[in-house]
């Protein structure tokens, strides 16, 4: 499997000198290219410092951050990174800069300098990526949160990258929102786009294929989602939540049931009893 | 100490092509000591409504009593308004700006123009209701503190006025798990210890449905469903009509298909594990 992310032995402190806390404390990952990935933890656990090293909004204390063969302290490159690793940010309305929405989706490919056809092409196709294309003469403050984050993703897709980068995209919206998001992302996924997605919710990650926990600037856990709930106590200890799902299943194998480690959802849950009805 | 909302509606652009009802009609009764949960569709009415209760907006027709007290009785003030009632907007952090935690919190109360030592003791009391130490932070600035310690902050510089009513609009909003769990509890701790009435907005359906006496449910302005917990949740299919969800234990057993007697909707996880035993159980 091609690595389209490489991250070796990355450290990181905010000021450079000797006694400041490493906020990434020389983590080791690859990301293949075309998976799913989750980066989980708390507040203040590194998770969003090292979604910023991808993208060369930062740059490594020690070690070194590769996207495909490019690193990024290369300068050079770093507007090929940047096209290769797109990032979407938490707060929908840091990200809009233009009043209308397909301007807005227009200004990243602007920037590149591209052909105004094919920028036509790359709106109407990101808007339609998104299920925003009625939306596309719409001034974004009109929007609901939900709707201004798919337009701050359709921006990022106009940019044609092969990996996104979504650093809590629904922690600030409401739970339809959230769920409207978690399908643009899941689909963008689906059509080969490599996703890196940080967040705070458990059922969020669980969608993933993989799911790396980190905890004070360190990688603590790191596996597809069964391996991860298996040890469902851990994840307590470190102040994480645990699926109901997962959380049911633990108390019904404490009960003596003989349950399978691979039921981590509600529906796969629910079929399960249902059978022994 | 009590709330009374009488037929209250509020027009958003009156007369022009807009316009749009933002409360219908609304009606409903908070008796003392109680926590009141509200929850509704984003734009339903939610945040408007709580607006009205401590006079930031004004009704177009309706009446709203605090504890006897008319809002809109000509010899009635704002100011004996907001004494009464605190009002805690979503990400109340955004709202920070003195130099130190303890002017942020002192803020208000100086504006009632208390003395300095009824200030300073307000602001020990209300950093010590959100769990901050005094010495510790009162002279930190507030903008080296993490999210969780800029909520309680502002939530604090709300409680230095010593509100019978708090109302809190989503006040876990945006926080991660640990903190939010450690914020909802603070919340029923102040309620316990205080005997205030709150209020509050959310739109997780769990603590709503673990914290609320009553719930009111709005949905296009109108309050459409109020009462117990469990009572309202037991409604789910109307629940999910509005774009609402269930409390997350009450879906799956809804989808197990397991009811109680009394119809009433189960959120419990440890009644829930029980009754799914039994279902299993018995069936062997």
């Amino acid at each position: 499997m091609e690595k389209i992310v490489r991250i070796e032995n990355l450290i990181f402190k905010y000021a450079n000198n000797n006694d400041e806390k490493r906020v990434l404390d020389d983590i080791s990952i690859t990301i293949d290219k075309g998976s799913f990935t989750a980066i989980i933890g708390k507040n203040g656990s590194g998770k969003s410092t090292i979604a910023k090293n991808i993208n060369a909004l930062l740059l490594p204390t020690e070690g070194n951050v590769f996207v495909y063969e490019y690193n990024t302290k290369a300068d050079e490159h770093i507007w090929d990174i940047r096209q290769c690793a797109g990032m979407v940010f938490q707060n929908p309305d840091n990200q809009i800069v233009s009043s209308v929405v397909e301007d807005d989706v227009a200004f990243g490919p602007e920037n590149l300098g591209i052909e105004p056809q094919e920028i036509r092409r790359r709106v109407d196709y990101a808007l339609k990526e998104v299920d925003m294309e009625n939306f596309r003469k719409r001034p974004p403050h009109m929007l609901s949160g939900g709707q201004k984050q798919r337009v701050a993703i359709a921006g990022v897709v106009a940019m044609k990258p092969d990996c996104i980068i979504f650093d809590e995209p629904t922690a600030m919206l409401d739970p339809r929102g959230r769920k409207e998001v978690m399908k643009i992302i899941k689909e963008l996924h689906r059509e080969g786009i490599t996703v890196i997605l940080i967040t705070h919710f458990m059922e969020e990650a669980a969608q993933a294929d993989r799911i790396i926990i980190m905890d004070d600037g360190k990688i603590e856990m790191d596996g597809s989602p069964v391996e991860i709930f298996e040890k469902s106590n851990r994840l307590k200890e470190l102040n994480l939540d645990v699926p109901l799902a997962v959380e049911l299943r633990d108390r019904l194998l404490r009960k003596g049931l003989n349950i399978s480690k691979d039921i981590i959802d509600k529906e796969s849950m629910v079929d399960y009893l249902c059978q022994l009805k | 100490m009590s709330i009374k909302v009488e037929n209250l509606c509020h027009v958003y652009r009156k007369g022009l092509p807009e316009e749009s009802k933002a409360l219908d009609e609304v009606s409903f009764d908070v008796s003392d000591n109680q926590i009141l949960g509200v929850i509704g569709h984003t734009g339903s009415g939610k945040s408007t409504l709580l607006q009205h209760l401590n006079g930031l907006l004004k009704a177009d027709s309706g009446e709203i009593s605090i504890d006897g007290m008319r809002l809109y009785a000509p010899e009635v003030s704002m100011l004996d308004i907001r004494k009464k009632v605190g009002l805690v907007f979503q990400y109340p952090e955004y709202q920070l700006f003195e130099e130190t935690v303890a002017k942020d919190i002192a803020f208000g109360p100086k504006n009632l123009g208390l003395t300095e030592e009824e200030i300073d003791s307000r602001v020990r009391e209300a950093m010590s209701l959100v769990n901050l130490d005094y010495d510790t932070f009162s002279e930190k600035s507030p903008f080296d503190l993490s999210g969780g310690q800029k909520r309680r902050v502002a939530i604090a510089g709300v409680l230095a006025m010593k509100p019978k009513i708090l109302i809190l609009d989503e006040p876990t909003a945006g926080l991660d798990p640990k903190t939010h769990k450690d914020i909802l509890n603070m919340v029923v701790d102040i309620h316990r210890k205080e005997k205030n009435i709150t209020v509050f907005v959310s739109h997780n359906m769990n603590d709503i449905a673990n914290i609320s006496d009553n719930i009111i449910v709005m949905d296009k302005g109108k309050c459409v469903l109020q009462g117990k917990p469990e009572e309202v949740f037991s409604h789910s299919d109307f629940i999910k009509s509005i774009g609402l969800d269930l409390p997350d234990v009450t879906q799956l057993m809804k989808d197990l298909g397991i009811e109680r007697e009394d119809g009433k909707a189960i959120f419990s996880l440890d009644e829930a594990e029980n009754m799914i035993f039994n279902m299993i159980g018995g069936s062997k």
